[in-house]
């Protein structure tokens, strides 16, 4: 299996996203200069967080405003008014996609679902893509009222 | 003696002709625990010799959900699968395919309506059912919920020895449904009920109608036993208010904290995934509690566990937490009506706690999360509680329950002909 970051839990609560997990596959060799990467698909947009690591353990946050921060980012949205970020843990060389590969459930998509938070018109929804690995969709609002 | 030898029984080398046997189920192919239940009985029956028919009054897919002998006979009584029902032509034809029509709208007049399937019996299927039923004139019927038992108590008169299954503890009925029990089982030549519990009941409330005790059989005992390591525990059963997860969800809350590395996976799927959804998310346990879906390989999953909880309001008699058990999962579970204080004895194979109350069940699973080796010494008696609830234990009770109802029915035939008995 290639290096990655196994995340643990997944806490969208209180206007942040706090992820805990593993580092898998990669000793890391120093604490510092780790940092969780989020990159805007289809764009080179991208949002960087420290992450503590020790040991293999990481464990990083992002308050669910700074998604909604830029409007001229919501050019990259798609017509559905859908923007999804994909999330790295970076030590500045190697970027470990962050997703859980480790256990024994398979489709966690449809099993492992977390609760949506609101910032500014945003609605934001971490989420396991099918390949396992952890993503964030982002939905306008009002467009979002308008697809129901 | 002279006439007893006269009468119409079998000698040593003249082996019983075993009557034909036909369950009718609601819909054979659908998912229930009842429906496997007759499945496995069936297998068993055709195994042994028999000669099974599943009757399914009901149509709605194409396959049969569970492993089934292929030497089982499936019929149906109304197809209501798209494109199945070609109407008649010609006047009369279409006079019979308005009427039809008609009578699938209209709602039954034969079931009472607190019947938790009242909804399927449309004027139809009650006419259809009715028809079908006065056709039987011999060998064994095994009707095998309310609305098919009182059907078969009113028009299955032919001839046929009729057996009413009850899935379900007599007190989860509905008074309607109750009061016609007490007005239509007494025609049966046996009622089976699936605990002590309900034999009781069931014989105050039928004075001189045989009531048997046959429990339902696990479909295998040869089983993966878990080895009590994972820290996860497992619950399972269509996610409807009967199973009590809301509960099972709020006694998790409480021990989150406590045990945080565990997990708790509930299988199956049905119509409140969205409120136990947001109840997950209410308490934050989306990291912890997860809604595995339906899963066909479910012996797999218990393997994988290190305990079984059972959250049920009611049951009838909880299977898969018996094939939990066969996995040598100790059981947590409210003592509900009924099932689980037949099955489980507190302390040894499993730990009963009062219905309906989430605090006493947070505690009783915290104990076994604290203690490996509590699960396993409970584990292995588990498989030993299982093993009575096994198909060789279980399905020859069934073929001795036909056999004499079947021979006392040649004795009475016989009789009335004016021969000995």
């Amino acid at each position: 299996m290639r290096p990655h970051a196994e995340v643990e839990e997944v806490w969208p609560r209180d206007g942040r996203i706090r992820l805990v997990g593993r580092i898998h596959g990669r000793a890391a060799e120093s604490a510092d200069g780790w940092r969780l990467l989020l990159v805007l698909r289809g764009t080179d947009r991208r949002l960087r967080y420290d992450a503590r690591v020790k040991g293999d353990r990481f464990e990083s946050e992002l308050p669910i405003a700074d998604l909604a921060g830029r409007d001229a980012g919501r050019d990259a949205s798609d017509a559905a008014g859908v923007e999804e970020w994909d999330i790295h843990l970076t030590d500045g060389e190697a970027e470990l996609r962050v997703g859980r590969q480790l256990d024994d459930i398979r489709g966690k998509k449809k099993i492992m679902v977390f609760p949506e938070q609101r910032t500014g018109g945003l609605s934001v929804r971490p989420y396991y893509t099918v390949k396992d690995n952890l993503s964030l969709e982002c939905r306008l609002e009002s467009r979002a009222e308008e697809a129901i | 003696m002279t006439a007893r030898n006269q009468a119409p029984r079998h000698t040593a080398h003249e082996a019983p002709k075993r009557p034909k046997v036909r369950y009718l189920l609601l819909h054979a192919y659908g998912r229930g625990g009842t429906i496997r239940t007759v499945m496995n009985q069936a297998n068993s029956l055709v195994r042994a010799g028999w000669d099974v028919e599943l009757v399914s009054a009901l149509r709605r897919r194409e396959d049969v959900q569970f492993p089934l002998d292929p030497r089982v006979t499936v019929s149906t009584v109304v197809d209501l699968r798209e494109g199945e029902y070609t109407p008649p032509s010609g006047v009369a034809g279409r006079w019979h395919d308005w009427r039809r029509g008609r009578l699938l709208e209209q709602p039954g007049k034969h079931i009472p309506t607190g019947e938790f399937g009242y909804r399927y019996f449309n004027r139809y299927v009650e006419e259809q059912l009715i028809a079908y039923l006065s056709t039987l004139r011999d060998g064994v019927l095994v009707t095998t919920r309310p609305a098919l038992n009182f059907l078969a108590a009113q028009h299955a008169t032919g001839g046929v020895v009729r057996v009413a299954q009850e899935h379900m503890n007599h007190g989860t009925h509905k008074r309607d449904v109750q009061q016609r029990i007490r007005e239509t089982y007494p025609s049966f030549d046996a009622v089976a009920v699936l605990t002590e519990r309900d034999r009781q009941e069931y014989e105050q409330l039928l004075p001189g109608t045989r009531v048997v005790r046959i429990p339902n059989a696990v479909h295998s005992l040869d089983q993966v036993s878990s080895d009590h390591h994972a820290k996860i525990a497992v619950a399972a059963g269509r996610l409807f208010p009967q199973k009590g997860f809301d509960m099972l969800i709020e006694a998790w809350a409480k021990l989150v904290e406590t045990y945080p590395e565990w997990q708790l996976r509930i299988y199956g799927s049905g119509e409140k995934k969205a409120e136990l959804r947001a109840l997950i998310e209410e308490h934050h346990l989306y990291n912890h509690v997860f809604l595995m879906g339906h899963t066909d390989r479910l012996d797999d999953e218990l393997a994988k566990a290190s305990f079984y909880v059972l959250s049920s309001r009611f049951e009838g008699l909880p299977m898969v937490m018996i094939e939990a058990m066969s996995h040598a999962l100790p059981v947590v579970s409210f003592d509900c009506p009924t099932g689980p204080s037949d099955v489980l004895t507190h302390g040894v194979d499993g730990l009963l706690v009062p219905p309906e109350d989430p605090d006493a069940l947070a505690q009783s699973m915290g104990k076994l999360m604290a203690d490996e080796s509590l699960r396993s010494e409970m584990g292995v008696a588990a498989v030993l509680t299982a093993a009575s609830y096994g198909p060789d234990a279980v399905h020859p009770r069934w073929e001795a329950l036909f056999t004499e109802l079947h021979e006392q029915r040649l004795g009475t035939a016989g009789a009335a002909k004016g021969q000995h008995v």
